[in-house]
């Protein structure tokens, strides 16, 4: 079956107007501290408002592990402090200043295994690794069974990981080493096809190269765990963008954390698509102020599958997504119309071979659909679940049409799994 | 949001699409007949709809067309009004409407109409098909495969050990051509067919095994009384052959990464 394999996937179209080739870096003049996307995280705030702050120096830090620090991602003012009930972490909004103030790490320390764990959270590059099962940041003394750094990414509009590591191979390699000094297990490096992009470090037997295919959701990181190292409750798997991983070699080099990212700004309601070198937590209307159509639009953080209406760029993603605002229209839908459509909640799915592609044909798709819709926790374990999160099964919901009903589901067993293991 | 296209409705259209052929082919030889014998299973296939609508809030699926058309092909001839439409209520709402609709039935309401018609009326002729309705499932199938809304597994397990069984002598002519429409309107329906690869591969070597056994065993049975028992004993395998298949594709994961 390896050559159907081969091609499982699916191109979605969407669309975007032609782009301008050349990378602009911007550093918005406000941006905002946050937690990764779905996360509520107890933390204390290390800065009042008003206080002026470094660029990389700890702006908060949890609560209960006050080693995993937030970082400021310039230099700058803090604005405003705003915390949900419970001391949770809502945003830390900060405005630039002209400063050339920067953190500095001692990287001596980042010998041990426990040091380098030390230096990563208190540098703020903790909140940029992802755990599975149930997703968000890993927990502060946890110790993967594997970690997935992923150089592909095969979402809609996703900037080329090639383009953003050009030039950064030493970093990228001093970050790859230093990450396998954290894990017992396999560290597996996914990128696509072309030439190799790991020159110097064949020598480590734990660092597997593994080839994406180029359709969705081929990069995703929840399928290629699913398919090289399924997560458990007991093994959990990161993973982790490679342009953060050649940012964590920067770090070791130079002791100051690389802030700035590869963003890719696309979608229907601009006028132009473009790149840029931003910074997490950006300003998205800044940054697309000069580009979009005079209409009503709504601005997304993340790829047009996966991505949220935001004002800040999510501290984990790479894409912006600019789609026009749909018309809601004035009058009531008919009685009839809105009693055949709002009734019936989770409409069922219908087993086609678009349906087994959304999944990259890597598991079952139809029972697994079906587990999650009847909320068959036993089943869809054995299926795999806990290796997924919302953003690999996005590009299902997108192909049903279900409009985010089947990432509510998947989130909704997470949760219930992770309370029934954790009593 | 933006949202992709293949809801429940497409895939019923698609279907429908892909039975154009058969359906167009079978109208032109019947004739006159056919027509008829459509319009009165479309009534009593969008009563049952309508009353399942205004009393459960259950919307209609295109799919009732495809239900129509297929029992209207292979119900046995002068069957009568009364005994149609009763057979119909009988598989429309137990075979489909019961389960909350389309989508979430467990059997083809088609097959059980069919089924029921084969039970309590043994003693109707069931139609004799041309070879041209026969050579209609061909594209029929083709635009199922290539649309990806018929299982390929379905049909090429059923055709390949159909095709050896025919080089072999076992199967006659009729019992062929009738197995070949059941095969793609009633077997290779997306829901109701087996949904995980193996047990796919396994739906189509049931029935055409089964077509097989009652064309040898089964004395004075037509071809399509033939092929419609062993459609709707092989969809009722379905989930057992699933379950199977999911059991050696969890082992599978199992030994090679020691947790599923």
């Amino acid at each position: 079956m390896a050559f159907l394999a081969f091609g499982a996937g699916l191109t979605p179209d969407f669309r975007s107007p032609p782009e301008v080739s050349e990378i602009e870096d911007i550093v918005t003049e406000e941006a905002a501290v946050r937690t990764q996307t779905g996360q509520s995280l107890r933390v204390t705030p290390l800065v009042a408002e008003n206080d002026f702050v470094a660029k990389g120096a700890a702006v908060a830090c949890l609560r209960h592990a006050p080693d995993v620090c937030f970082v400021a991602p310039f230099a700058g003012r803090v604005g405003r402090v705003s915390l949900l009930p419970g001391r949770k972490l809502s945003e830390i909004v900060l405005f630039r200043e002209e400063s050339d103030a920067v953190e500095h790490h001692d990287t001596d320390r980042a010998a041990t295994p426990g040091g380098l764990q030390r230096l990563m959270q208190s540098a703020g590059f903790w909140p940029r690794l992802r755990r599975r099962p149930f997703g968000g940041m890993p927990d502060h003394a946890e110790t993967p069974a594997a970690i997935l750094v992923m150089a592909a990414d095969t979402r809609p509009f996703a900037p080329d990981p090639r383009l953003a590591l050009k030039g950064r191979e030493e970093d990228l390699a001093r970050g790859l080493a230093a990450l396998a000094r954290l894990t017992a297990g396999p560290v597996f490096f996914c990128r696509t096809a072309g030439p190799p992009m790991l020159a110097g470090m064949s020598g480590d037997a734990r660092i597997h190269e593994v080839i994406c295919g180029a359709r969705h959701p081929q990069g995703s990181a929840g399928i290629r765990i699913h398919q090289l190292f399924p997560a458990g409750l007991d093994a959990p798997v990161w993973d982790v963008h490679a342009e953060d991983v050649a940012a964590l070699g920067a770090l070791l080099a130079r002791g100051t954390l690389p802030m700035t990212r590869l963003v890719h700004i696309s979608g229907s309601a601009l006028r132009r698509s473009c790149w840029v070198r931003t910074h997490p937590g950006a300003d998205l209307r800044q940054l697309t102020q000069r580009i979009v159509l005079p209409s009503p639009h709504l601005l997304m953080s993340g790829s047009p599958l996966d991505g949220h209406a935001a004002r800040w760029l999510a501290p984990r993603h790479r894409q912006v997504t600019v789609l026009p605002r749909a018309e809601t229209s004035p009058r009531a839908a008919h009685w009839l119309v809105a009693a055949l459509t709002r009734s019936v909640v989770g409409r069922p799915a219908i087993p086609t071979a678009a349906l087994t592609h959304a999944f990259g044909a890597v598991l079952p798709a139809t029972p697994f659909v079906r587990a999650l819709s009847a909320g068959d926790d036993e089943t869809a374990m054995k299926l795999g679940v806990l290796s997924l999160l919302e953003e690999d099964i996005a590009l299902a919901d997108y192909v049903l049409s279900e409009g985010g009903q089947l990432a509510a589901e998947l989130r909704g067993m997470l949760d219930r799994i992770q309370n029934e293991f954790a009593a | 949001m933006i949202r992709g296209l293949w809801n429940r409705e497409t895939v019923a259209a698609i279907l429908l699409a892909a039975y154009l052929p058969i359906a167009l082919i079978w109208v032109g030889h019947e004739g006159k007949e056919a027509f008829s014998r459509l319009g009165l299973s479309l009534l009593v296939v969008a009563i049952w709809h309508l009353v399942f609508m205004l009393a459960r809030a259950q919307p209609p699926s295109l799919y009732g067309l495809a239900t129509a058309l297929a029992v209207a092909i292979l119900a046995p001839e002068e069957i009568g009004v009364f005994r149609m439409a009763l057979a119909l209520s009988f598989g429309v709402v137990m075979g489909e409407l019961v389960f909350g609709g389309w989508g979430r039935n467990v059997v083809n309401p088609a097959t059980v109409t069919l089924s029921f018609l084969g039970f309590g009326f043994p003693s109707f002729e069931w139609p004799v098909f041309d070879l041209p309705v026969a050579w209609a499932a061909i594209p029929a199938a083709l635009i199922g495969i290539a649309t990806g809304t018929m299982p390929v597994s379905v049909l090429m397990g059923a055709g390949i050990l159909g095709a050896g069984a025919v080089a072999a002598g076992y199967l006659s002519e009729p019992v062929v051509v009738a197995s070949a429409i059941v095969l793609v309107l009633l077997v290779a329906d997306p829901v109701t067919s087996a949904s995980t690869s193996l047990g796919r591969w396994l739906n189509g070597v049931v029935f055409a095994a089964l077509v097989v056994l009652f064309a040898n065993g089964w004395a004075g049975a037509a071809g399509v009384q033939i092929a419609v028992a062993a459609a709707f004993l092989s969809s009722l395998s379905a989930p057992l052959l699933d379950e199977a298949a999911l059991s050696v594709w969890v082992a599978q994961r199992r030994k090679r990464h020691g947790r599923s």
